[in-house]
């Protein structure tokens, strides 16, 4: 496909998971692990999709969107890391693995507008909460539920602007380090894959509240380790 | 007059609309703009005029709780005003309902699906990733949705059907008690996906495994800064860092 398709395809599907995180369904479409790969797929590349999603998915996870508490954007981070590298390769020296992980951690700490956006989506909804109540007043309940699905615009639009803001800076900063680390990142590649899902694992051993959770760890990892050296 | 039950059409759109419930989230009044919304199908059945506007208010209260714990409350809520509305006498009224099981089901459900099934079809499916397996989304989604799209759907219809019983009977799933061991099997599922991480890993470099139990005093360390504060962002910075600047001049 041409590079302007891809854009507007992510583009979508920025908006149609950005949704799931919050506004609407909650059927986990804006997870890392489906959201990328799905990308992935639109575009030509799901395996690419699937890895980026595997680095991102335990990252946040253990950051629970409970009552106001806005977690990191990982959905838009995985959708945009994984455009990026799809999109990026032709430009830049480097490709491949090493890519998708320079991708990735250029994303990834720009979730934080995606947080960022999100409680602006959150503070816009309070007019509709006024303009729900002010139509009841009137006597229009009809009013007042599509005050409600106005809300549903707003998310659209904080996931759209996250994305964007994402891709936008990510490009300029890979336009910028890629000369600089293709050659140490590409060397790295193979810890850096690693520690990825090891920093995802030990962060959900912190907030999972098992009693004895790192005592469990450590035997089922000691067990398993031995017994594919064995096998 | 005694209004029928629902008919299957409004509860169907009460069900749908029940998706939406965060559709309009606020820092006022969290989801009640998004209750009120799910509930309108309903209202407009059992009320007209001022009365209908009176019951869309009561509706339009401060409610929080876990979006998918709501369905089985939004549905005792459907009986509530249901009997309210044939003038039926309530030991609990619909405002003190609400307020009443908020805060509990909204502990029950971030425990059960943020803090345990979440994790555990992400484990589940990151075999599947790593394997490079297109199955693992599709693994991921089936795992969580099964319990999620369960709960929302039967439990609203449940909450409908049996009206405060709900309370009762979501209480013998011991809901609390399931998460945790859900989340027992996830640290040892988890245990064994970093053991197969890093022996391919050690293997790639060809070094020897038994390196590879150095892993888990890094990871007990890793864990043990994440409690304390430590931004899952700047380890992984750190990290790639440490390893970039090592390749570079190691």
């Amino acid at each position: 496909t041409m590079p302007a398709a891809d854009y507007l395809i992510s583009g979508a599907v920025a908006v149609g998971v950005g949704l799931d995180r919050t506004a609407a369904l909650q059927v986990m479409i804006s997870r890392p692990i489906v959201a990328a790969p799905l990308t992935g797929w639109l575009l030509g590349e799901p395996l690419v999709g699937l890895q980026v999603g595997a680095l991102l998915e335990l990252l946040w996870l253990g950051r629970l969107p409970v009552g106001a508490a806005i977690p990191p954007d990982d959905t838009q981070v995985a959708v945009a890391s994984t455009l990026l590298t799809i999109t990026m390769g032709e430009s830049l020296v480097l490709s491949g693995p090493p890519l998708l992980l320079l991708c990735t951690l250029v994303a990834m700490p720009l979730g934080k507008i995606g947080q960022l956006a999100e409680r602006l989506a959150r503070n816009w909804n309070g007019r509709l909460l006024i303009a729900a109540e002010t139509a009841l007043e009137t006597g229009d309940l009809a009013a007042a539920e599509r005050s409600h699905l106005w809300g549903l615009a707003h998310f659209a639009v904080a996931s759209l602007a996250s994305f964007a803001v994402i891709v936008l800076t990510g490009t300029l900063t890979l336009h910028a380090l890629v000369p600089l680390l293709a050659g140490p990142v590409e060397a790295a590649a193979g810890g850096l894959r690693l520690t990825f899902p090891l920093v995802g694992i030990a962060i959900i051993l912190g907030s999972l509240n098992v009693k004895r959770a790192r005592t469990l760890f450590g035997a089922s990892f000691a067990t398993a380790l031995l017994l594919l050296w064995l096998l | 007059m005694e209004p029928d039950r629902l008919p299957a059409r409004v509860l169907a759109r009460v069900v749908l609309r029940s998706l939406l419930l965060q559709g309009s989230w606020n820092f006022e009044r969290l989801q009640s703009l998004g209750v009120l919304y799910a509930m309108a199908p309903a209202l407009r059945f059992y009320y007209r005029g001022e009365e209908l506007i009176a019951a869309g208010k009561r509706h339009l209260e401060y409610f929080n709780t876990h979006p998918f714990m709501a369905s089985p409350v939004l549905g005792a809520i459907l009986d509530l005003e249901q009997r309210r509305s044939r003038g039926e006498e309530v030991s609990v009224g619909v405002q003190d309902f609400r307020r009443m099981v908020m805060a509990p089901y909204a502990a029950i459900g971030d425990a059960f699906f943020w803090g345990a099934i979440r994790p555990l079809a992400a484990g589940v499916a990151l075999f599947f990733a790593f394997m490079g397996s297109l199955w693992a989304p599709v693994v991921y989604l089936l795992l969580f949705n099964f319990p999620h799209l369960w709960c929302r759907v039967a439990g609203l219809l449940g909450g409908y059907s049996l009206g405060l019983r709900i309370v009762e009977v979501i209480r013998r799933l011991r809901l609390p008690d399931l998460a945790v061991r859900f989340k027992e099997v996830t640290v040892i599922l988890l245990g064994g996906l970093s053991a197969w991480l890093t022996f391919f890993s050690l293997e790639g470099e060809g070094v020897s495994t038994g390196w590879g139990l150095a892993v888990i005093p890094v990871v007990v360390l890793l864990s043990w800064l994440s409690r304390q504060g430590i931004s899952v962002l700047l380890m992984v910075l750190a990290a790639a860092m440490v390893l970039v600047l090592s390749a570079q001049f190691g």
